[in-house]
């Protein structure tokens, strides 16, 4: 069609030239609106090929409609889910932290009472003891051995239910998969939309995110990798102490 | 020696209440972002102030920087006990006057150890 288009403008133009030479008014303005016409045409086929391509663009926009069911309910449901292992965790804590409150003066009480009997009991073995207070010393270890296995008991229990308070890592490490592979499936999407609908985006564009140093970062994750960052308390200590503190 | 412990995490607080009791500071107080934490300070009866860094509200690095700008305060010891660990972190903490730094997840013997440097240190421009 190209072609046919090309002969008949070059026909068209040089019928101008020959009608402008001839000072030919009807000849001139007949084949300049031929020529016009060719133009309008290619026009038209420029801006009907752009419309063909806006809506292949536009169609393609829907094509997933997991996008708009990943925004209207699966994002909601993510914060519940991260939600939820910040409470997991904090309820372990706590658990673990109350269960640690109730053993320690167990321990210290048992420590306390065997310190006294122990030094009694050396100056019994010393012979340093009346009788009168042997049968003291006796009635004290009488007494302590049933406290003894009492708190042994206890401890025992408060170290079961310590125990059991890490059964939140299976929970909150399920959810947190389930977060992940969500993570992913967006990733995924965000990639195909920005091929279709960025197709004439500036990828090059550097990234503008305003870069503040001192920007809290919490817990840093691939700490090995970046040498900015201290690994432990002593690489602190070490920067501190170059620092002259 | 009553001390102010400023963390958002309820847990965190705890661990280190717990640890500040096991060294012998039976006094504590709690607060979890800073800007909590500036109305308990102005009290003027904190006698030692530990704090997070990455907190809501107000972050720790600006309680310190607040503290050490008012007149009051400005000489309060500071324990910052975070996760955050870039260089440009620990200078800037640094140069805003943070008496000690200790990075999260710390040992009860880290805690001990800089809170005892802490006050030697204290202790030693007194004494000059």
């Amino acid at each position: 069609m190209e072609h046919i288009d090309k002969n008949a403008q070059l026909e068209a133009a040089k019928a101008l030239v020959t009608a402008i030479e001839q000072d030919d008014a009807a000849q001139i303005q007949s084949q300049l609106a031929i020529l016009s016409i060719a133009r309008e045409s290619e026009l038209f086929q420029e801006i009907g090929k752009m419309t063909r391509e806006l809506h292949e663009a536009l169609s393609n926009f829907n094509v997933d409609p997991r996008l708009v069911d990943l925004t209207q309910n699966d994002m909601p449901n993510t914060r519940n889910r991260l939600n939820y292992v910040i409470q997991t965790t904090e309820e372990a804590a706590h658990k673990t932290l109350g269960y640690i409150d109730q053993t320690l003066p167990l321990a210290n009480e048992l420590k306390l009472n065997a310190d006294l009997i122990d030094k009694s009991w050396h100056r019994f073995r010393m012979r340093e003891m009346s009788v009168e207070e042997f049968r003291a010393l006796s009635r004290e270890i009488e007494a302590y051995l049933p406290v003894v296995k009492a708190h042994a008991d206890n401890i025992h229990q408060n170290l079961s239910e310590m125990t059991l308070a890490q059964g939140f890592q299976d929970l909150t490490g399920q959810v947190l998969k389930q977060v992940i592979s969500l993570v992913e499936e967006v990733e995924d999407n965000l990639v195909r939309l920005v091929k279709v609908a960025g197709q004439h985006a500036d990828f090059n564009a550097e990234r503008k995110k305003d870069h503040n140093p001192i920007k809290a970062e919490g817990p840093q994750i691939n700490a090995k990798d970046n040498p900015n960052v201290m690994k432990n308390q002593d690489d602190v200590d070490d920067l501190l102490s170059s620092l002259g503190f | 020696m009553k001390i102010l412990i400023v963390d958002d995490f309820s847990t965190m607080r705890r661990i280190i209440k717990n640890l500040l009791r096991d060294l012998g500071f039976n006094n504590t107080v709690e607060a979890d972002d800073g800007l909590t934490a500036l109305p308990i300070l102005k009290t003027g009866t904190i006698d030692f102030l530990v704090t997070d860094w990455n907190m809501p509200g107000m972050q720790g690095i600006d309680l310190l920087k607040t503290v050490r700008a008012d007149e009051k305060l400005s000489t309060l010891p500071v324990l910052m006990v975070t996760a955050e660990t870039k260089r440009e972190q620990i200078i800037e903490a640094a140069q805003a006057g943070v008496n000690g730094y200790i990075v999260k997840p710390f040992t009860a013997a880290t805690l001990k150890e800089k809170i005892e440097k802490i006050f030697e240190r204290i202790n030693a421009q007194q004494a000059q």
